[in-house]
């Protein structure tokens, strides 16, 4: 059975890519090599998958009404750029394919005044029964809307960054 | 210079689950799976004469270019972490390695983290060969692990699988 989202859902965003997180590097992401440590890009670009699963109706709301819960599968990132403490950050969200309880997404992060690309982020993230701590499939209203913004965002190109495997390509 | 630990993988690297690890899902948020893998990574720089003191001198730095993570299993508050590293590579300046992060008394897998880590000039902040010294400590560790079986979580493609 599938679970009623009960609070009031944000305005829907379809434009494609989102491109609605913004974000400052915190003193404390600052690490001895004098700009923002590898784990913090992590935990920025967590942050923009969390705007991303509040546009599908699924905030800290959905887990503050113990409704259920999303976990991140497993996660890409390639370092492009040094950021340092205080850079405003802006980060781009692509959909690149979803299903009854998984989304698959890639994240840019740029410097939104120099403009450069700093690091990216492909992600998988899974819906979770708030009970069992299991996985389930979107409730019907997030599903609904994942559909919408699925519906844009198909049609962008495959990002260049995407799909990576690591290794050392020797020439 | 501490000595070269001759362990394959490389068995060293103990850790905690601090309270601020813990995120509104109750359980160690996935940011900081990488500040702890970050921190083994660390001890292996410290085998290779590249870690802290390499930078505070003033000679070098090492940056990760890419990062992979499997997060395969939640750890939570207090939880004991021990944390595993395998070479998988090694050129004139960069180190493919994995870690595995284990629960250090339940044995489970929580989560592995695939790495590309570069050799960088201290004055220039670009890419530079790593020093001698670094470099026959980092072929050493590389031909003893050479011989552990490649992790499957190694050389992942991020996707959805379909039936």
């Amino acid at each position: 059975m599938s679970v009623t989202l009960t609070y009031e859902m944000p305005e829907l965003v379809t434009r494609a890519p989102l491109d609605i997180h913004r974000s400052t590097v915190l003193p404390e992401w600052v690490d001895w090599n004098g700009h923002m440590n590898v784990a913090f890009y992590v935990a920025a670009f967590d942050q923009a998958s969390g705007t991303f699963m509040r546009n599908m109706g699924l905030g800290r709301n959905y887990v503050n009404n113990k409704l259920g819960m999303t976990f991140v599968l497993e996660t890409h990132v390639t370092y492009d750029r040094e950021m340092k403490g205080g850079a405003p950050m802006r980060f781009t969200t692509q959909l690149l394919d979803r299903d009854a309880k998984r989304v698959h997404m890639f994240h840019e992060m740029y410097h939104s005044e120099e403009g450069y690309l700093a690091a990216t982020n492909e992600t998988i993230v899974m819906n979770i029964d708030y009970t069992t701590r299991r996985s389930a499939p979107w409730p019907a209203q997030a599903a609904e809307r994942l559909e919408a913004i699925w519906a844009t965002h198909k049609e962008l190109a495959k990002p260049a960054k995407s799909g990576r495997m690591m290794g050392l390509k020797k020439k | 210079m501490i000595d070269l630990d001759p362990g394959a993988p490389l068995d060293i690297h103990r850790a905690t689950v601090l309270p601020e690890w813990i995120d509104w899902n109750g359980h160690m948020n996935v940011g900081y799976y990488v500040v702890a893998f970050d921190k083994a990574t660390d001890t292996l720089c410290n085998q290779f004469g590249v870690g802290w003191e390499y930078t505070r001198e003033k000679i070098g730095m090492t940056f990760v270019l890419e990062a992979h993570v499997t997060y395969d299993r939640e750890v939570k508050e207090g939880d004991p972490l021990r944390i595993t590293t395998q070479i998988l590579d090694h050129d004139a300046k960069r180190i493919h390695y994995i870690h595995e992060m284990h629960h250090a008394t339940e044995g489970y897998l929580a989560a592995t983290n695939e790495l590309m880590l570069m050799n960088i000039d201290y004055a220039t902040r670009r890419s530079a060969p790593w020093p001698d010294w670094a470099m026959t400590r980092i072929e050493r560790a590389a031909a003893a692990h050479a011989k552990l079986p490649r992790p499957h979580q190694a050389g992942r493609i991020i996707g959805i699988k379909r039936k």
